[in-house]
């Protein structure tokens, strides 16, 4: 069966970015930077006696990777998103330096990953779910062999936990809310819903 | 209220202020590499106080500022030290020599040494990072990595621009804050803050939208006002920083 050249089989989302939407993606990953720098200086310390529990707290950092492309649901947004948060707290000062790279493009790669898998086209809590779990998945992997290479396994299962829950609840949930909100505010006129 | 550090003038014009910035950030890169590859304390002690030296000297950055840069990160460098060291499996194992012991909570000897040795890592990585920070302008590293390391340039031009609103933003909190305060609201701190601020940033990024696309952003081929080069100071300071690196991991063997 032939199929004809110019009705395609999934009918994609444009996947050209206007300006709006690099300023948009750009002016949430600046944003978050600075809540980021807020973080790796000032709160992060403070939760230091939770010890691995501390981590309940750690999706703070995964937001931008799964809220920019909800809102602007472009090819990229998620990675694009993490690494200039990451990249506007190092410049900032973070106690994790240039590292904070490394960490952001896993983070946003990861989910960058799941929404491309989705096609840019299912934003449901399902998938943002999914795309928040493989956020943290990534950073987990990666803090294990950068920071705490010499933890035991136990502890680290337990910090792998911690990550997921925090992931599930303040960026599958909290995007969405944060999304919703931003809506009603009537800034997201002209954004896909 | 917002503190990014903004580099000082005659940090700009120094020997290290004038290296092309993405050499800057592949040196940077590799020598963190390097550190992520080895547990042992002296190449991060060699590296950090390497590129301390070489901010202080090669950049003339004032040493009070390097100070001030520094002290916040020395605190996370002594939580990941001591998480290390408190959480190793070495503790558990009873026929090594305890150095300190709370309870049922025990210390050994080989587990305090890892966490020594990953403070160190920590610390050497922070270190690096803040000298790259207050040696290198932010308009110029976006240039460069447009210029030098392809970067595409509508996302680091809008990358910019978004960064260059940053004392918006604090201004934004401060409305924010005087707002609440207006309406009779105690506590000055709220997370629903955030979306006020979110709201208010995004209108922002929408008035800087229109105004670049009046201005053709990204609509043909862009010239340079700003040309970044490579040349031969970047080539002697990718060389030397190669060979220091190389020279610290085998020190560490």
């Amino acid at each position: 069966m032939a199929i004809s050249a110019d009705a395609p089989a999934v009918a994609l989302p444009d996947p050209r970015w206007r300006t709006r939407d690099i300023l948009v993606t750009a002016v949430l990953g600046v944003a978050f930077g600075v809540v980021f720098w807020f973080w790796n200086n000032l709160a992060w310390s403070f939760l230091a006696p939770l010890g691995p529990f501390q981590n309940l707290f750690y999706a703070v950092w995964l937001i931008p990777a799964v809220l920019a492309p909800l809102i602007v649901r472009k090819p990229g947004a998620a990675l694009f998103a993490e690494l200039l948060a990451a990249g506007v707290s190092v410049i900032a000062g973070s106690p994790w330096s240039l590292d904070v790279l490394l960490s952001g493009f896993v983070q946003g790669a990861a989910a960058e990953l799941v929404f491309a898998f989705s096609l840019y086209r299912a934003w449901g809590l399902p998938v943002l779910a999914i795309a928040a779990l493989a956020s943290a998945t990534a950073a987990w992997i990666h803090d294990w062999v950068i920071y705490y290479p010499t933890v035991a396994v136990e502890t680290q299962l337990l910090v792998g936990a911690a990550m997921g829950v925090s992931a599930l609840v303040i960026v599958g949930f909290g995007s969405l809310m944060l999304a919703r909100a931003l809506r009603r505010a009537g800034v997201l006129e002209g954004f896909p819903r | 209220m917002i503190a990014v550090r903004a580099p000082e003038d005659r940090s700009l014009a120094s020997p290290l202020g004038r290296i092309s910035p993405v050499a800057k950030l592949v040196l940077v890169a590799a020598w963190v590499a390097g550190l992520a590859l080895t547990t042992d304390p002296r190449p991060p002690l060699v590296l950090g106080a390497i590129g301390l030296a070489a901010a202080v000297v090669l950049g003339r950055v004032r040493p009070a500022s390097l100070a001030v840069a520094l002290a916040p990160l020395a605190f996370a460098t002594l939580t990941v030290g001591f998480f290390n060291a408190l959480l190793n499996p070495a503790n558990g194992n009873p026929a090594l020599a305890v150095v300190a012991s709370l309870g049922p909570i025990r210390l050994t000897a080989p587990a305090v040494v890892a966490g020594v040795a990953l403070a160190c890592r920590v610390g050497a990585v922070a270190a690096l990072g803040i000298a790259f920070a207050l040696t290198t302008d932010t308009t110029r590293l976006v240039d460069a990595l447009v210029q030098q390391a392809r970067v595409p340039e509508r996302f680091a031009y809008g990358a910019l621009a978004a960064f260059q609103a940053v004392p918006r933003l604090a201004e934004d909190l401060v409305a924010l804050r005087e707002a609440r305060r207006i309406r009779g609201l105690r506590a000055s701190w709220h997370p629903r803050m955030l979306v006020g601020l979110l709201v208010l940033a995004i209108r922002r990024a929408d008035r800087l939208a229109v105004a670049m696309d009046a201005r053709g952003f990204g609509s043909g081929p862009r010239t340079r006002f700003r040309v970044e080069r490579w040349s031969l100071p970047d080539a002697a300071f990718l060389g030397a920083g190669s060979v220091v690196l190389v020279a610290a991991m085998v020190f560490g063997r």
